[in-house]
């Protein structure tokens, strides 16, 4: 899965969750998902997680955000759509190698 | 889908086979687990060989009956194994294998359905803990002490998933005639329903009747609850 689909979901994801909440706030790649300066609180982040790996299944591809890979990063992988990208980016394209 | 999606661990035998049953029996979609092959054989149950502990195997377990049923109205997390011996004789591998198939097992399917719940806003979780915790029974600390694990996790999981309309209760029965105790000398288990508050076995129906209470769409304000059978309390 090429990184600017993998990006595209993320903010459709993000965005439906800021209109589900009534925020008026538009995602992009630096949108801040984890620290500060995040729009979205503890919860909100637990939720929009939660999305964010079932919309990948829907499009076939089994991601794990809860791996101790994410929680032991010294940068958090949750930081902005685009870091969790990347992230997300490594995890499909170890599944399309075991896959081949 | 107006019928309702029940996931119960451990069904190929003992408890978990009955409930499959018995739900079945009342028009449930059943989706059962154990690490061998299962002989139930009904149209509306799905049978997974995993073990419970298996991360991995859990994982897709969920996805796919997310994908097949898109919800999951309940989770029975009923399998578990028990050691019964005194602790000085009690090898750490013993312990490991306890803890793997009743904490960890519980804990990712709590997690995994948990999240399908989430997105549903609706879910009823029941896990299994046992008398021997509050009893404090000789010869089972590491079996007790798994259970009591899991007492935490249910009552720290009733909050968190509390805003998710998903509610977390525990069933803590008292011995009931199944492989998991027959090994049990007769005088060590006459002692244990001695100390019971009404003092005999329970049976398969004692289980299924707190676990309908649970899953009842009325018990929406009961969650973070242990109910031990037999008037057993701490
Ligand atoms: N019977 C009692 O007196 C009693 C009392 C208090 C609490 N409990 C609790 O009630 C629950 C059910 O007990 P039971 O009496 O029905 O036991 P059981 O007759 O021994 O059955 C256990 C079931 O769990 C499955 N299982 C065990 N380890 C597993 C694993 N790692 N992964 C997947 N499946 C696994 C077994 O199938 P496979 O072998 O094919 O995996 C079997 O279907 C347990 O949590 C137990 O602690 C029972």
């Amino acid at each position: 899965m090429e990184k600017h689909r993998i990006k595209e979901i993320l903010n459709k994801t993000v965005n439906e969750y800021f209109e589900s909440q009534d925020f008026n706030e538009k995602a992009n790649e630096d949108t801040v998902l984890f620290g500060k300066e995040s729009v979205l609180d503890s919860m909100g982040l637990v939720n929009v997680i939660i999305d964010i790996e079932s919309r990948f299944l829907d499009e076939d591809y089994e991601i794990s955000l809860t791996s101790e890979k994410a929680m032991s990063r010294r940068n958090s992988p949750f930081r902005t759509i685009s870091t969790l990208a990347d992230f997300i980016g490594e995890q499909v394209t170890e599944n399309e190698e075991i896959d081949e | 889908m107006n019928k309702k999606v029940m996931v119960i661990t451990g069904t190929r035998k003992g408890i978990g086979r009955y409930l499959s049953e018995y739900y079945l029996g009342k028009n449930f979609i059943v989706i059962g687990c154990s690490r061998s092959e299962s002989d139930l054989k009904h149209e509306k149950y799905e049978h997974f060989c995993l073990d419970v502990a298996d991360e991995k195997a859990v994982n897709k377990m969920i996805s796919a009956i997310s994908k097949k049923y898109g919800k999951i109205d309940y989770l029975i997390n009923n399998a578990g194994i028990a050691s019964m011996n005194h602790s000085l004789l009690t090898p750490l591998s013993v312990v490991e294998k306890v803890f793997k198939t009743n904490v960890f097992g519980t804990f990712v399917f709590c997690r995994e359905a948990g999240k399908i719940m989430a997105k549903n806003k609706f879910g009823r979780i029941i896990n299994f803990a046992t008398i021997a915790t509050p009893l404090k029974m000789e010869g089972e600390s590491v079996y007790a002490a798994s259970k009591s694990a899991i007492e935490s996790i249910t009552k720290i999981l009733a909050k968190e998933f509390s805003t998710y309309n998903i509610t977390v209760n525990a069933i803590g029965p008292t011995p009931i005639y199944t492989d998991l105790i027959k090994n049990v000398p007769k005088e060590k288990m006459d002692s244990l329903l001695n100390m019971q508050t009404i003092n005999r076995y329970g049976e398969f129906d004692d289980i299924s009747n707190v676990i309908d209470f649970f899953i009842s769409d009325k018990s929406n304000f009961i969650t973070g609850q242990v109910i031990f059978l037999g008037g057993v309390s701490y």
